[in-house]
């Protein structure tokens, strides 16, 4: 019987040191600084000078600027994540049949992948300018569109909802492949319309695929940040002064890290909840 | 079984990114504040010192003192932030002071990014005494740089070697000169003017440009019978406001607009600097002169090359682009910055950068440092410099300089620039604020709210010196 019992052996936990020392550097560090600083004010070298306990929070908390940053963040997720993943579904249930040029296409809608945030917002803001913008051009409008408060956020989510495609388009298309060719034949002897055929079968096909990008895409967007520190700096007025723009604003050109810090874990403990919440969602809708 | 290993694989995918997701995004607030914390003490000490500068007195004889054989083999640092065609003029520069400086000293210069970035870097730097021997600084970064602690006031080297001060730009100095010290060395000055196209002007038969916003009214109104569609294109930036308020000869915070003394508040809300300024500009808005063509410096040049603006407001560093962009479309006039009040007296502030002299307790680097700093505001390199870039000669000597004369014939509109600042007076230098770039980003946000959302010029004002107050004030206490 004695043998049955393990002995304690140090060997398994040195394993894990590299990756421990790296998360401990790169994530855990980090993560309790930033808690400690969101406690105190910080000086313009942006050390902590005065610990002010929860204040930094209750400014927050009182602030109509913080909710207008909310609010535009969870609009402007909203927008990326629909966005994103029906540009993503749509490209790569086009490409999903065999047709000539069908390379060149794949790689079209996988491309925005390819784009840094920064120089897409760059391009984009050229097109969108008001005199000499080619989106301008070719409707024959006269909008500013990153200087008017109605379009702004409008804009900088759909550019970020098309960056963001390129990577949905690539799973989308493999979880595609992944589902059984014979299922649509037999689908096709039943009867079934093209479009029965997507809801009833690629769709539930791809659930665990979709929901894997739900969750990436979510996080993601709510991280932007090059499309909106590029087109529209926050402005105009609050309008696209996203979480995280306002966090490097407070932190790195007002020096303010206390309060920067109380927005970063505000804003952690918003995607951890969302997270978990999805995470209980998935045990209903999702089909492996 | 398959589906089940996809399923698996994903599954690991997803966490790992969901815990390096919520990880960078609390990073981000982090990354420069890493290995500073125990400098803590030793850096409030240096802050708090304000006797640092008569120390640096002291060592000024110091380097008069030493022999120039001991600059041989030094090496100095030059963090600047000029990219683009700038920035090759400035390696050009300093190249050209490596090959050319007989001392034997070797200048290596480092582009840091944005005028935003350079600062930024070199807080995170001076924590660790790794910084720069010579750092270029944006305008508004002056009283930061002046309370750091860190620096050895320009004065203190000019007077080492008995330069004469009267060379440089009276109305350029002013700006960096507080309490009759030269903190920095002026290097890139620009002022802001008006842009006009004359070709639009001659159709609707306006003789004189606009001086002042209620003669830009008038102006539009022929402008407009003769089909131009946009008056002036007026982008929403705080440089602007600053200009207007030392147009109208106010003070945009007070203890002498934070030249006698830190500034404790804002003055604009109670002279009426600002409420002048904001009524003028909504007017301009409301009565579709000045459509609303987006923020920051440049905003309103490209409505301007286009031919859709008739007039437009924009540095004098601009003036180069401009002129590449319309490229002889139609002629381009220059006049002075309007003012917001017809009659008002003051004149334009300069804007742009200067270079700061680090202290590093080394005084070969600070006597090599100088070297380089007089050669860069030398006539020659002066003048190569505004051929290059637009930005003005800081010395008046360059005036004399064949490359600037044949430049001034090239561009007879950088005249303009160069009469506005002799037109001005050192009183209207402009205001020095800790939190100025906080400030100006906060004047842009609420102009565009009065723009967009109808706020009056009054709450504007009030919300205005109500946040920069605020600012002003928690910097004050937890800095001074």
């Amino acid at each position: 019987m004695k043998s049955k019992v393990k002995k304690f052996s140090v060997e398994p936990y040195t394993y894990l040191i590299p990756s421990i020392l790296i998360f401990s550097i790169f994530l855990f560090y980090p993560f309790f600084k930033t808690i400690y600083l969101s406690l105190y004010k910080t000086d313009k070298m942006g050390l902590p000078k005065k610990f002010v306990g929860l204040e930094n929070y209750i400014n927050l908390l009182t602030s109509k600027s913080f909710y207008n940053s909310l609010a535009v963040t969870l609009i402007f997720v909203a927008i990326v994540v629909v966005g994103s993943m029906v540009i993503g579904l749509a490209g790569a249930v086009l490409c999903n049949k065999a047709f000539p040029g069908i390379r060149i296409f794949s790689t079209a809608y996988a491309l925005p992948m390819a784009i840094a945030s920064s120089s897409a917002a760059m391009i984009f803001k050229i097109m969108l300018h008001p005199s000499v913008g080619i989106l301008n051009k070719i409707l024959g409008l006269n909008i500013n569109w990153v200087a008017d408060p109605k379009y702004a956020l409008v804009c900088v989510a759909l550019l970020t909802a098309w960056l963001n495609s390129g990577i949905n388009f690539l799973y989308f298309s493999a979880g595609l492949s992944n589902i059984d060719e014979t299922i649509y034949e037999r689908a096709s002897v039943d009867g079934a319309s093209e479009f029965q055929k997507f809801t009833r079968l690629t769709l539930p096909g791809l659930s665990p695929i979709i929901f894997y990008t739900l969750v990436v895409d979510i996080i993601q967007a709510f991280q932007s940040f090059g499309q909106v520190k590029i087109l529209t700096q926050g402005g105009p007025g609050e309008s696209t002064n996203l979480i995280v723009y306002s966090i490097y604003r407070d932190a790195f050109f007002n020096f303010r890290f206390g309060s920067a810090a109380a927005q970063s874990v505000v804003l952690f403990i918003i995607i951890m909840a969302l997270t978990l919440i999805m995470f209980k969602v998935e045990k209903k809708g999702v089909k492996y | 079984m398959k589906k089940r290993v996809v399923a698996s694989l994903l599954t690991v995918a997803m966490v790992t990114s969901v815990m390096t997701g919520c990880g960078s995004s609390t990073e981000t607030a982090e990354s420069t504040e890493t290995a500073e914390s125990t400098e803590t003490t030793e850096n409030t000490e240096a802050t708090a010192d304000t006797g640092a500068n008569v120390e640096s007195v002291e060592n000024a004889d110091e380097i008069t003192a030493m022999d120039e054989s001991q600059l041989n083999g030094t090496t100095i640092t030059f963090w600047h932030a000029m990219g683009g065609v700038n920035g090759e003029a400035l390696d050009y520069l300093v190249n050209k002071f490596n090959e050319e400086n007989e001392y034997g000293i070797t200048v290596v210069s480092e582009y840091q990014g944005s005028y935003d970035d350079a600062i930024n870097k070199l807080k995170s730097a001076q924590l660790g005494n790794m910084g720069a021997d010579l750092v270029q600084v944006y305008d508004i970064g002056t009283r930061f740089m002046i309370d750091s602690g860190w620096i050895v006031p320009m004065q203190d080297l000019v007077d080492a070697d008995g330069f004469d001060l009267s060379v440089i730009e009276p109305n350029i100095a002013a700006y960096y000169t507080v309490g009759d010290t030269l903190y920095s060395m002026p290097f890139n000055s620009s002022t802001p003017i008006l842009y006009y196209n004359k070709d639009m002007f001659e159709a609707a038969g306006v003789e004189a440009a606009p001086t002042s916003f209620e003669e830009i009214k008038e102006v539009g109104d022929k402008l407009q019978s003769t089909g131009v569609e946009e008056v002036i294109s007026l982008s929403i930036y705080g440089w602007f406001f600053e200009q207007f308020t030392c147009k109208q000869g106010l003070e945009y915070v007070n203890n002498g607009n934070g030249r006698d003394s830190y500034a404790t508040a804002v003055s604009f809300d109670e002279n009426g600097a600002a409420l002048n300024i904001l009524t003028a500009w909504k007017d301009l808005y409301d009565n579709g002169y000045a459509p609303n063509v987006g923020r920051g410096g440049d905003a309103g040049l490209a409505d301007f090359s286009a031919g859709k603006s008739a007039m437009t407001l924009g540095s004098t560093a601009s003036l180069k682009q401009i002129l590449q962009d319309v490229n002889g479309k139609f002629e381009v006039g220059t006049a002075y910055f309007p003012t917001v009040v017809e009659g008002s007296e003051g004149g334009v502030s300069i804007g742009g950068g200067s270079l700061w002299a680090l202290d590093n307790g080394d005084d070969v680097q600070k006597a090599a440092t100088w070297k380089f700093v007089k050669f860069l505001v030398s006539a020659e390199s002066q003048a190569y410099w505004n051929a290059q870039t637009g930005y003005f000669p800081v010395t008046t000597e360059a005036h004399t300089e064949q490359v600037f004369l044949d430049n001034i014939e090239q561009y007879p509109q950088f005249q303009t620039a160069i009469d506005q600042l002799h037109d001005s007076a050192p009183q209207y230098a402009g205001a020095l604020i800790s939190v100025f770039p906080e400030a100006r980003a906060i004047v842009e946000t609420e102009i565009e709210n009065m723009l967009n959302n109808g706020v009056s010029p009054e709450d504007t004002v009030a919300t205005l010196a109500d946040q920069i107050n605020a600012s002003i004030t928690e910097y004050n206490e937890l800095n001074y």
